[in-house]
Parts: C-alpha cells; structure tokens; sequence
C-alpha cells in the first residue's frame, strides 16, 4: 500500500491498472470529463470508445468470456447508464465478469432530477452482482477493488460503480490498492469431501453415466478435468448452450448440445442414463423442456454448482455439490482412480459410440436430403474456420443455426447469449472478443433483425481498426419468431416479416467495411477468404430461404423426449 | 402458505433494505413485516422479516438472500424454537363507562399497558407474540378500534444465543 494525494478519478483509472486492466469500452459525457481527462493522460488502458453503450457492455461482456478476465464498461449518468442496461443484464444472467463504471451527477444534487440524473445506483440493483454508490473519494480505493474482486469470484457476475462528479473531481488522501474486505461475502468455492464421495459410489456403479456440461465448466476452466472424467468413465457429455466449447464436439463420447434446439441423441442420452453428473449448470427449460419428470428419469442426479441458489431451484437432485466445478472434478477423478480401473467396453460406451455417429452423420452429412440454405452455409462456416476460431452470435435461428451445426472445439470460442436471449449482442461481443484475441479470427453469426440492433458500431470497428467478420443470415424476417408462428400460429406472420430494407452491402460499405454478398453457398468460401484477407471489418450478406427451419427441436411446453422435425436425423 | 419469520444480520451500508426487499419482490413473495434496527455488533443491523410462502419458497429465497454481499448471516427462526414479539398501539372506542372498564378488564387479562385514558377512548399498547395480538386485537375489535400500530415482528432464538 503507498499513501498518496489524488484526485478520484486518478484513483480510479490507478486502481484500475493495478487490477490489471488493459481495456475499457465506452462513450464519455458530461459527468465523466474528469474521468476521461485522466484517462487521455495515462495511456496505459487503451479505450474503446463505443457508439452506443449496450455495445460497450455487449462488448466487455465478449472480452471478458474470451479472456476469463473482467471486462470494463464505462457510461456516463442518466442517458448512459441506462443504456447500458440491456448489456449489463445480459452478462448478468450470463455470469459473465463485468464491472461498469458509470457517471452520476454531484452528491448534493442526487434525487432532485438533476440535468442527466437516473437512479442508476437503483435500477441496476436487481440486474448486477452487487453495486456501489460512492459517497466519499476516499472509499474509491476499496470500493474499485472490491468490485472487481467480487465480479470475478464465486458465481461470476456485473458489478456497477456509480461515480458522482465530485467524487472524481475531490482529492484525497488515499492508501491505494488495498485488500479485499468484506464481512458477510465468502464465495463458497471448496466442495464438500462427503458429497464427492457420495458421488463417486454413483458414478463407480453406474451403468449408464452421462455428463451435462454447462457454462460453469467453462467459466471454472475446468475443461481438461471434464475431458479426464468423460474419458475414464467412458461417459458420454452432451451441453448446454452455455456449455459449448467445454468438450471438443467432435470428441468421440460428445453428443453435442442438448435441449430444445438441441441434438436428437444428446436429448435421447438423457433419457437413457442411470447417473447424471450435471456440472455448472442451472437446468435452464431450454436445457429440461418443460416435463420436468421426463427428463433423466432414470438417474440418479448430481448437481455441481458455485450457487447454492441453483441447487435445487429448477430441478430436484440427488446429491448436490457446492463448490468451484474444477475442484469438484479433480476431486471425483482422484478418489474414483483409486476405487477402480478404467473399464471399457461397457454396452454403453457402444451405444453411445452409436448414437455419435448417427449424430454426426446428421449434422456432418450437409448434402442428405432436406437440407435447407441455412444449414449448408453454417456448416460450410463450420468447416472453414480453424479450432481457434471464436465465434459470437446474434439471437434467433442464427444462434440455434449455430449451435447446432458449429462444431466448437475448445472453450471460450463460441460466445453467445443464453439466459437473456439478446438480439444485438453478437457483434458488439466481436468486438470485445477481437480485442482479447487479436490474433484469432472473430466472426459474428447474424440475423438480419439482431444485426440492425447494434450496426451503428461497424464504426468502432473500422476507426479503432477492429477486423471482426459479420455473417448475415439475411431471410428479411425475424425468423425465429415466423417459425414459431408458421409450426404453431398457422402461418399467420405477424410482425414478423422485415420487408426489404437496408441494402446490407451498401450500408456496411459506407461505414467502410469490406462487404460482398453471398447469393448461393458456394460461393462462400471465397467470398470468406476475401472478408479475412481485406484485414477490415466486413459483413457477408448471406442470402437464405427466407423459409429456411431450424430443426428438430422441442415444442414449447414439451418434453425433452419428444422432438418434432427429425426427419433429417438419421435414425438408429 | 405459511408465515415464516427470517432473522438477518446484514451490513449497514444504505441501500441494503432496497436490495433485500428488492429480492423477495422478485421472487413474488409477499412481506408482512420487516423491522430494522442496529445489534450488538458496530457496522451490522438486524432485520426480522416475516414472510408468507411456501416451504420450498421459503429455501429458495433464502438461500438468494444469503448470496448478497452484505448479507452476513441468515436465519430462519422457526416458532418452537424462537421468541417471537411484535409491539401494538391501539386506540379503542369506549364511550360509557361499562364498555371502558371491560376494555381495561381485558387489557389487563392480556397484559397489555393502559397508555392514556379519554373520555371516548382507551389507549392501549401490547407486547406479546403475534397469534396473542391478533386475538386481543379481534377483541377490541368488539368495542371498536379506532386506531392500529404495530412495530412489526422482532425475533430472538432460544437458548445460549448462538444462532445456527
Ligand atoms: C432485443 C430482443 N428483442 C426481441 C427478441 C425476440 N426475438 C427472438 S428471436 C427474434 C428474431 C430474430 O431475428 P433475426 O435476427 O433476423 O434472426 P433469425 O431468427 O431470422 O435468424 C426475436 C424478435 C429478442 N430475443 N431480443
Ligand atoms: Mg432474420
């Protein structure tokens, strides 16, 4: 700790970099001029300035799950704070590390309807982890690192800092980078040695064991423990959206995501099972369907979660385990090698072995009959990006386009809004994404209808030179809902039809993109190389069948046992 | 439904009332008292908050109440094993005198404290637990109550004071 005289805004943007941030996504305004003027002096956090601050959020939000740091938003009061919303929320419900920092107007002021005020510190209580309101330029030191430190640990989660003016403006005296205190937050991360050991006496005998891998697993990097288990249980592992990327999908014993747009086997794996090790998970209904007692029937249930509020809240378990999904895991593997060998060979393991293939003959066999536009393209997309790759999506049958066909290899490389469901999110997260892994190739899955919610900031992109890749899937419709209508609201496409409007090109083009348009599949190989090989921002304008499904899937309310559209899965 | 009573140990930062209740909100769970006041420890304040919900509820919202950062401490105090009070001021109507002095009879049956005396009213304040209140409140309620104010619910566990 070094004592030192400064201003709030010094101590903020000091802290700041002693948290290790090198990055920030914002857009200035008048409550944060003293901010931002520490901000231009010290170069040392490079900042992005957004052209709309749900991007700004959108855009840490990506960071952060790419690099498994905090991201940083920055807002100013009123207008900029609730903008900011939408995004905070979604990384929210995402347990996705973020802290924003927000302007507000001078303390002696708040709660008059000040020029710009927003009862931030208020609003934004029920969608973060936790928020402070600064009274006294003195308490930034620990309330900056607090937040960061409470972002970033147990279920991770968006922490706001609301800075009134003359909080930045006052000067103190201030022992800097202080250490974490706290009296009531102790995030539970050790798991119970009872419980694993209960745990492992299910899973030494199961017959049937199957592994569902959520987001946890991901956030936890506990990646390579999952691998370890599957494989030494010779368990197969399906996922949940969130879960993408915690398991090669093309590992022999991965079935791939299950659910309501999920794969026909992943689902069917659930069904079969007699022990389900369920790791990081909240048992969202899009993971479940909605016949609770249909799912897993069978199994004994085992809940790994850092939330003792997710225990038992969507689904009644068996065995619960609180703690960190990594620890929980070394700690099954270590006491189940010593229980017993490795066995192989089980009539599980063949049918799973079954199951893999006729999954991947479904969704690797682009050519069999039935195949729609949307289909082949994702797949195509799949098959030209290398394993580092990291994709982002929009929401809608964009997203489940690509979670069904885009075969994610490792973690932290498939980005996309499960508990909030975000039109608009999967461009500006690019964003963020591209500035945590410059080095990788960044693509955006779009719709047309998400993409026009966030668009404006193709001009970040082009002025701080941010190379990420746009796929449109143009159907002009809001096309998860004209589904959804067309298979359950006999066909009466109620708002949902975009019309004509805007020329995707053109508009990209005079942001200063490189755009082309993909009138047919084939033409998108080259179409993609040219998107990477011009170095800018681009957007393809990928023209679909504007009647294009996406299946199989579970109807609302149904249950996980039975899928409608399977016509294209092979069947075994 | 069931009225359940949670005793919490929470920092006394502002805005801590609005995040708890914030959270029972969300979750539809209706509050029918909640009292605040400082404890035995500098910094902390105890809040006792009567809810109605069910068992499963009750767990539920417990344990995300629990996950607040300035939440310190959760319990929920079940009726056998907790004291349980809830502090009442009532005016009650009693214009002749045969009615005052069956009030004052009553009030002293229940043990509650006589606070004023006016030639139409009686003043009355009661401490007990809430089931004793609601039945002497009901009785009063013959005579004719003018005027009702409760503190709400404040509970304490039996026992050496260790909270579980
Ligand atoms: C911000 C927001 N508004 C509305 C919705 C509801 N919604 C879900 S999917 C969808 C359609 C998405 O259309 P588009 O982006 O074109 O994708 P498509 O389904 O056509 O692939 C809508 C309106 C949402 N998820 N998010
Ligand atoms: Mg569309």
């Amino acid at each position: 700790m070094t004592r030192e005289k400064l201003s709030g805004a010094e101590i903020v943007v000091e802290e700041l970099k002693t948290e290790g941030v090198e990055v920030a996504f914002g857009i200035p305004g008048g409550a944060l001029l003293d901010l931002y003027d520490v901000l231009y002096k010290d170069e040392a956090i490079r900042h992005i300035l957004m052209r709309h601050e749900q991007c700004a959020a959108h855009a840490a939000d990506g960071y952060a799950r790419v690099s498994g740091k905090v991201g940083v938003c920055i807002a100013t009061s009123g207008p900029g704070a609730t903008n900011l919303v939408t995004g905070l929320t979604n990384a929210n419900m995402d347990s996705s590390p973020v802290v924003a920092l927000t302007g507000q107007v001078p303390t002696s002021v708040i709660g008059t309807n000040a020029f710009q005020e927003a009862s931030t510190f208020t609003f934004t209580m029920p969608i973060t982890k936790h928020n402070f309101l600064v009274k006294r330029t003195s308490d930034l030191p620990k309330i900056i690192h607090n937040a960061f430190y409470i972002a970033n640990t147990g279920r991770k989660g968006v922490v706001l800092v609301d800075l009134p003016t003359d909080i930045l403006a006052g000067v103190a005296e201030v022992d800097l980078h202080p250490k974490e205190t706290f009296v009531g937050y102790k995030p539970n991360i050790k798991p119970n040695q009872v419980q694993i050991k209960r745990v492992v006496e299910i899973l030494a005998n199961a017959e049937r064991p199957l592994i569902l891998a959520g987001g946890g697993v991901i956030s936890a990097d506990a990646a390579v423990e999952l691998r370890h288990l599957a494989d030494f249980l010779c368990a197969p592992v399906v996922t949940t959206l969130m879960g993408k990327g915690a398991i090669p999908e093309n590992h022999p014993f991965c079935l791939g995501m299950a659910g309501m747009h999920g794969q026909l086997y992943a689902n069917r794996a659930i069904n079969e099972c007699d022990a389900l090790l369920a790791l990081g998970t909240r048992f969202s209904d899009r993971t479940t369907g909605w016949q609770l007692d249909q799912f897993a029937p069978d199994a004994t249930l085992i809940h790994v979660d850092i939330d003792t509020a997710e225990i038992n809240k969507n689904m009644q378990v068996d065995i619960p385990i609180v703690g960190d999904v990594k620890l929980a895991l070394s700690g099954i593997l270590k006491l189940l090698e010593k229980k017993r060998e490795k066995k192989s060979g089980s009539e599980w393991e063949k049918r799973i072995k079954k199951m893999h293939e006729a999954c991947d003959s479904c969704v690797e066999d682009i050519s069999r009959e039935g195949a729609s536009v949307s289909d082949i393209l994702i797949k195509e997309i799949s098959n030209l990006l290398d394993d580092d790759a990291i994709v982002t999506t929009e929401v809608g049958q964009c997203q489940m386009f690509a979670a069904y066909y885009y075969m994610t290899k490792k973690p932290r490389t498939f980005i996309s809004s499960g508990g909030l469901g975000t039109m608009g999110f999967g461009f500006p997260a690019a964003i963020g994404a591209k500035v945590a892994a410059p080095d990788k190739k960044v693509v955006d899955i779009a719709g047309d209808g998400s993409f026009l919610m966030t668009c404006q900031d193709m001009a970040t992109c082009v002025e701080n030179d941010i190379p990420v890749v746009v796929c449109i899937f143009d159907n002009r419709y809001l096309g998860m809902i004209r589904q959804f209508q067309e298979l359950f609201f006999d066909k009466k496409y109620s708002q949902s039809d975009l019309g004509i409007t805007p020329d995707f090109v053109k508009l990209a083009e005079s942001f200063g993109c490189y755009a082309e348009r993909v009138e047919k599949p084939e033409e998108l190989k080259d179409a993609l190389n040219n998107a990477f090989e011009s170095g800018k921002p681009a957007v393809l304008d990928m023209i679909v069948g504007k009647e294009d499904k996406v299946l199989p899937m579970i109807p609302p309310g149904g249950s996980i046992t039975r899928m409608i559209g399977t016509e294209r899965c092979k069947h075994i | 439904m069931q009225t359940h009573i949670i005793s919490l140990l929470v920092e006394d930062n502002p805005g801590v009332l609005t995040r708890m209740s914030g959270m029972f909100t969300m979750r539809g769970i209706n509050i029918t008292s909640l009292t605040v006041s400082p404890c035995e420890k500098e910094g902390l304040s105890r809040m006792t908050v009567a809810i109605e919900g069910s068992e499963s509820e009750l767990e539920m919202v417990r344990k995300q109440v629990s996950n607040l950062i300035e939440v310190v401490k959760v319990v929920d105090l079940k009726d056998e094993e907790a004291i349980i009070r809830d502090l009442c001021l009532l005016k009650v109507h009693a214009k002749d005198p045969e009615a005052r002095s069956e009030v004052m009879q009553l009030a002293e049956s229940y043990g509650a404290k006589i606070l004023d005396a006016a030639l139409d009213s009686v003043t009355l304040e009661l401490t007990e637990e809430p089931k004793k209140i609601d039945r002497f409140v009901d009785l009063m309620r013959h005579f004719g109550v003018k005027q009702l104010f409760s503190t709400g619910v404040t509970a304490i566990g039996i026992g050496a004071g260790v909270e579980r």
